[in-house]
């Protein structure tokens, strides 16, 4: 008699055939050996999947220990934080410590101006060259980010079980990494005064349609207003998102400019950064240390100690600057008043658009660079980024997968669904901004735009993981759901999207796509994951 | 010294005695939990938190889930247990409530659809064929057993879902598939493909 199959045996090992079936099996077992072995074995299979089931692959809760082990996850949390934060503090404090040169400072990721410069670079870059810089600045911010997931990851690799819900728990983090709160007053009108006659201890933060600055400030000042005036003083730093700004008074600390212009009369302590359209530093004018900004215009008469970094379409110098001046972009004059106590160094589009007066004065060397532009194809050094950029995506997915392994296999799913996706992702990609704008025009406020916008960042770099990881998916069709798996997948996918990202004219689209699928499927995974889980 | 421990670890006279006491009692404790008597429902959740945890933990993703619809199950347990008729062993009972807890909880993250949605109807006859790695031995050490265990946590929810409701709660494929809301056939297959894939798995790890 023929023999049965595998299948049949499993059902009579199961209790699942009917009598009659089983009472035939049963007298072909006499028989036939080979059968009878299959059935033992599937036995002992069935005894050792019920035992291996029943043994629970961590440490089994007891009813006692329930309500105590949430507390001790609160309890946990906060120590988490708390340790990313001393984490956090201890390597600013050595950064401090290391005394950057001031090039250099705005480099500094700990440092608000590290943030606000990461924000206005990437303002200026996407105005001049779209969405390609902004993979590059996504890859600045990614490494960012690849620190502190080396930072937390030795803290959390112990505790990966509880981490699922990635999303409110990233959150946590950022929140508590953000700016720390300070004593604040608050003004709100219409017109919004600080008297000549009145001193504010305080950091102040004015709203209105005129801000207007006659007296002293002794903390730092916030200003969202359409007209801002600094006639008298600002002893900290001044934050100011506004159409126009004037300081004509003095401001001790540094300038972080949001305003369409900004334009200085008077002193400033240290420096500036910031991105607008035009900003004018007036005859009148001195800056402390230096600048750093993108503007659509700068014109510099009056005086900066240190050295200006611009990137600007148009720059106009004809007061002093004690160091170097180094600026990118469309066109560069020095009147034969300028002064420049360093080196030039500028890079322009054509040399034609380089004018320096006979007159002006140039202590250091002088380099412009004509960018030309040769194929990237050519250049070691681009294979060498590429390597580096794809190893660096490696590792943060790997990373990802490792603390988030739910969340990770979940977003790379919720890429298959398509158009949802692209069309979320669209949405993310335009609303975000948007709503970064308006959080940072709320009185809520600026750390919650600025944790916002890092978010975004993120989430732009790791877009390219999800869709990455899900083509190698599609192309691999690995049969299981392993960590290998889906590590191999990605540096498939990863390595696919990067040569069709270089096609000419097809590639941008490609990486918009990208971007916006992988997006898409970030946000809707956050949103299924901060739903509760049950809501009966 | 070890005969002392041995001696130690096996059953002692009183324990057996407890464990007779517990299964008669359990009855007793039942009709006071359908009375609404807070101490008896206490006593169940001492009694079967750790095997209704289990259920959940097999079949949710995260032990936070887990914890949750326990909670739930034992919530809920003060109403539900009215229900109970005492025609089929009460913790059987319960992890068949707990299962259809957690087949909730995972339908509504799939916004109400079924939670195993893949009917393909060439599944129904699998066949092993002679290349297939053979059932996994009842000897099995203990790193294998952890690698099992990663294993069945690791298979996809289609597998996983009929394996635990199979060989935790020990339900058979005809209730397991009035909880999945699939064909027997079906229900059949799709735990036959579940171990066919741990032993794979198995097998390519051990290599």
């Amino acid at each position: 008699m023929e023999c049965y199959s595998e299948q049949t045996c499993a059902l009579l090992v199961d209790g699942e055939l009917t009598v009659d079936e089983a009472q035939h099996l049963r007298d072909h077992l006499v028989t036939c050996q080979r059968c009878r072995e299959l059935v033992d074995a599937l036995r002992a299979e069935n005894r050792v999947l019920s035992e291996s089931l029943r043994e629970l692959p961590e440490e089994a809760a007891s009813p006692a220990a329930f309500s105590r082990l949430r507390w001790s996850w609160v309890w946990g949390d906060l120590a988490f934080v708390a340790a990313v934060l001393a984490l956090g503090w201890i390597v600013s404090v050595w950064i401090d410590e290391l005394k950057i040169p001031d090039a250099l400072k705005w480099f500094n990721p700990f440092s608000l101006s590290g943030l606000t410069n990461l924000m206005f670079n990437l303002s200026y870059y996407l105005a001049q060259g779209g969405t390609a810089m902004l993979t590059e600045y996504a890859a600045v911010v990614g490494g960012f980010f690849l620190l502190l997931l080396l930072g937390g990851s030795a803290l959390l690799l112990g505790r990966r079980g509880r981490l699922r819900q990635a999303g409110p728990r990233l959150l946590i983090v950022m929140l508590t990494l953000s700016l720390p709160s300070v004593a604040m007053e608050r003004r709100h009108g219409e017109f919004v005064t600080v008297p000549a006659s009145e001193t504010v201890d305080d950091t102040l933060l004015a709203t209105g349609n005129t801000v207007r600055v006659e007296g002293v400030v002794n903390g730092d000042l916030l200003v969202f207003g359409r007209t801002v005036e600094v006639r008298g003083t600002v002893k900290g730093d001044l934050v100011s998102f506004a159409k126009r700004t004037v300081v004509s008074g003095s401001v001790e600390g540094h300038i972080y400019n949001f305003s369409q212009s900004l334009d200085l009369d008077g002193q400033l302590g240290h420096s500036i950064y910031g991105w607008t359209q035009s900003l004018h530093v007036d005859n009148r004018g001195h800056v402390g240390d230096g600048i750093v900004v993108g503007a659509g215009d700068f014109i510099l008469e009056g005086e900066v100690k240190r050295s200006v970094t611009i990137f600007t379409s148009n720059a106009d110098v004809s007061g002093s600057i004690g160091r170097d001046l180094t600026m990118a972009g469309g066109s560069l004059t020095l009147t034969t008043t300028a002064r420049l106590g360093g080196n030039l160094s500028a890079r322009v589009r054509h040399l034609k658009d380089v004018h320096i007066a006979d007159g002006a004065t140039i202590e250091g060397k002088r380099d412009i660079q004509v960018r030309v532009r040769k194929s990237q194809f050519r250049r070691a050094g681009f294979y060498f980024r590429q390597a580096v950029w794809l190893a660096s995506a490696m590792l943060v997915g790997w990373l990802s997968l490792v603390l988030f392994p739910g969340f990770v296999q979940a977003s790379t799913q919720a890429v298959g669904s398509g158009w949802r996706s692209l069309g979320l992702g669209v949405g993310v990609l335009a609303g975000v901004p948007v709503a970064i704008v308006v959080a940072a025009i709320t009185l809520v406020g600026i750390p919650l735009s600025f944790m916002l916008f890092a978010a975004y960042l993120a989430a732009i770099y790791l877009a390219k993981i999800w869709v990455g990881a899900f083509l190698g998916r599609i192309l691999l069709r690995p049969t299981g759901a392993t960590k290998h798996d889906w590590l191999l997948g990605l540096l498939l996918g990863l390595l696919i999207l990067t040569i069709v990202g270089f096609i000419p004219y097809v590639g941008g689209l490609v990486r918009l796509g990208m971007v916006c699928l992988g997006l898409g499927a970030f946000a809707w995974q956050l949103y299924q994951a901060s739903r509760p889980a049950i809501t009966a | 010294m070890d005969a002392r421990r041995n001696k130690a670890k096996g059953p002692q006279p009183r324990e057996v005695k407890d464990k007779q006491m517990e299964g008669r009692d359990l009855e007793s404790v039942i009709e006071r939990a359908q009375g609404h008597d807070t101490q008896a429902l206490g006593e169940i959740h001492r009694r079967y938190f750790r095997r209704v945890f289990g259920l959940c933990r097999h079949m949710l993703d995260s032990r936070e889930s887990a914890e949750d619809a326990t909670s739930e199950v034992f919530l809920k347990l003060q109403r539900s247990i009215e229900s109970y008729d005492g025609s089929i062993p009460f913790p059987r009972w319960l992890l068949r409530v707990a299962g259809n807890q957690c087949i909730d909880v995972l339908r509504r993250r799939r916004r109400g659809r079924q939670v195993i949605v893949e009917v393909e109807y060439g599944a129904a006859v699998v066949e092993a064929t002679s290349s297939e790695p053979s059932p996994l031995g009842s000897v099995i050490r203990m790193e294998e057993r952890a690698q099992l265990q990663a294993a069945i946590a690791c298979l996809p929810e289609n597998f996983r879902l009929p394996l635990v409701l199979r060989y935790y709660s020990e339900l058979s494929y005809d209730e397991i598939g009035q909880q999945l809301g699939l064909e027997r056939n079906h229900v059949a297959a799709l735990i036959f493909r579940a171990k066919l894939e741990l032993r794979r798995k198995l097998a390519h790890r051990s290599k």
